[in-house]
């Protein structure tokens, strides 16, 4: 792996995506909050407009750079620019909010070639208090959508709960370097240009 | 405040300012007017760029600027400026009580920078002084 990656946090406004940065991130995190216009779609104060940003290095001596998405789909241009490079994707889910599923499959189509790739996991919040959708149907929707990826129950605040997102992103990240140098015989995938897959 | 509850006589009074903004500056060819978090408010554009598209923008791109700005210790930002071959886009937040509102101005290339941010400038005044004005007549603007 280089020593630097690029991982986007993705999903709707008030999935979990800045409070999941500010969980783990070792420095200040960035963040660009503005007043909240439209608490019928959310109710809280301050919503990300443009992006959030922060760090962790692994045990690995790796940095990984976390860049939170704004959620709202009339940010969508921001979409495309904070994913350029990304090695990997988490996508959250609030389990409270109306479609669940719906909001599974806009923001898997937003960050598609990364889903397809293998390289996106989906983290379901509040299913203590929401337990449906279950795991099952997220589950069935992917299926439905042709693509495979792990799908974490999670609680954002908690910063093991992000961790555990990350690693199995990492895992997969990892499985898939070995898969495409099974087949294309690339002894040092690690060292690729990141946008090869983006 | 919400943009979807604004009223309609202060979204009118909104308008004014903002065809006023567009009309005395020669090269003008667009106004909008946004909430800090991305929403339409008001526009006036003569091309053919989506005035809610613009203000999802318009709205991020001040935060950024302000966040920048910070991040490198440069004090409050006073204003974002993007200059392109066909011509320049201003934006800036609206100085009023609560930082609600964003405002942004595209022009044509030949258009003099010193008027355009000074005009703007006037405008987003404006825009403020409406808008505490009416946080002041509401009690519970929030």
């Amino acid at each position: 792996m280089s020593e630097e990656l690029k991982i986007l946090f993705a999903g709707a406004m008030g999935a979990g995506k800045t409070t999941a940065i500010r969980a783990i991130s070792e420095i200040p995190p960035i963040s660009t909050e503005a007043s909240n216009s439209d608490r019928a779609e959310c109710d809280k104060e301050e919503t990300t407009v443009a992006m959030d940003y922060g760090e962790i290095t692994l045990a690995t001596g790796e940095k990984l750079r976390l860049y939170g998405a704004p959620g709202q789909p009339r940010f969508q241009f921001m979409w495309p620019i904070l994913a350029a490079g990304a090695l990997g994707a988490v996508v959250l889910i609030d389990n409270s909010r109306a479609d669940p599923l719906g909001d599974l499959e806009l923001y898997l189509n937003a960050f598609r070639p990364l889903a397809d790739a293998g390289a996106a996991v989906v983290g379901i919040g509040r299913m203590d208090s929401f337990p449906r959708p279950t795991l099952e149907a997220y589950m069935e929707r992917l299926a439905k959508l042709d693509v495979v990826m792990p799908v974490i129950p999670a609680d954002v605040r908690r910063r093991d709960d992000v961790l555990q997102i990350l690693e199995v992103l990492l895992q997969q990240i990892e499985a898939m370097w070995a898969h495409d140098e099974t087949v294309s015989g690339d002894a040092n995938p690690g060292h690729r240009s990141p946008e090869a897959i983006s | 405040m919400s943009a979807r509850v604004m009223p309609p006589e202060l979204v009118a009074a909104f308008d004014d300012e903002i065809r006023r903004l567009h009309g005395r500056v020669s090269g003008v060819i667009g106004c909008v007017l946004a909430t800090t978090d991305g929403r339409r408010v008001s526009a006036v554009v003569d091309n053919e760029a989506d005035p809610q598209r613009v203000s999802a923008m318009v709205g991020s791109i001040v935060a950024l600027g302000e966040t920048i700005g910070r991040e490198v210790m440069i004090g409050r930002t006073q204003f974002v400026a993007v200059s392109a071959v066909g011509g320049m886009v201003l934006l800036q937040r609206v100085p009023a009580k609560r930082d609600l509102l964003v405002v942004g101005t595209l022009a044509r290339h030949n258009t003099n920078l010193g008027i355009l941010l000074h005009e703007t400038g006037i405008a987003a005044e404006a825009a403020g002084r409406t808008l505490d004005e009416w946080l002041g007549r509401d009690q519970r603007p929030a």
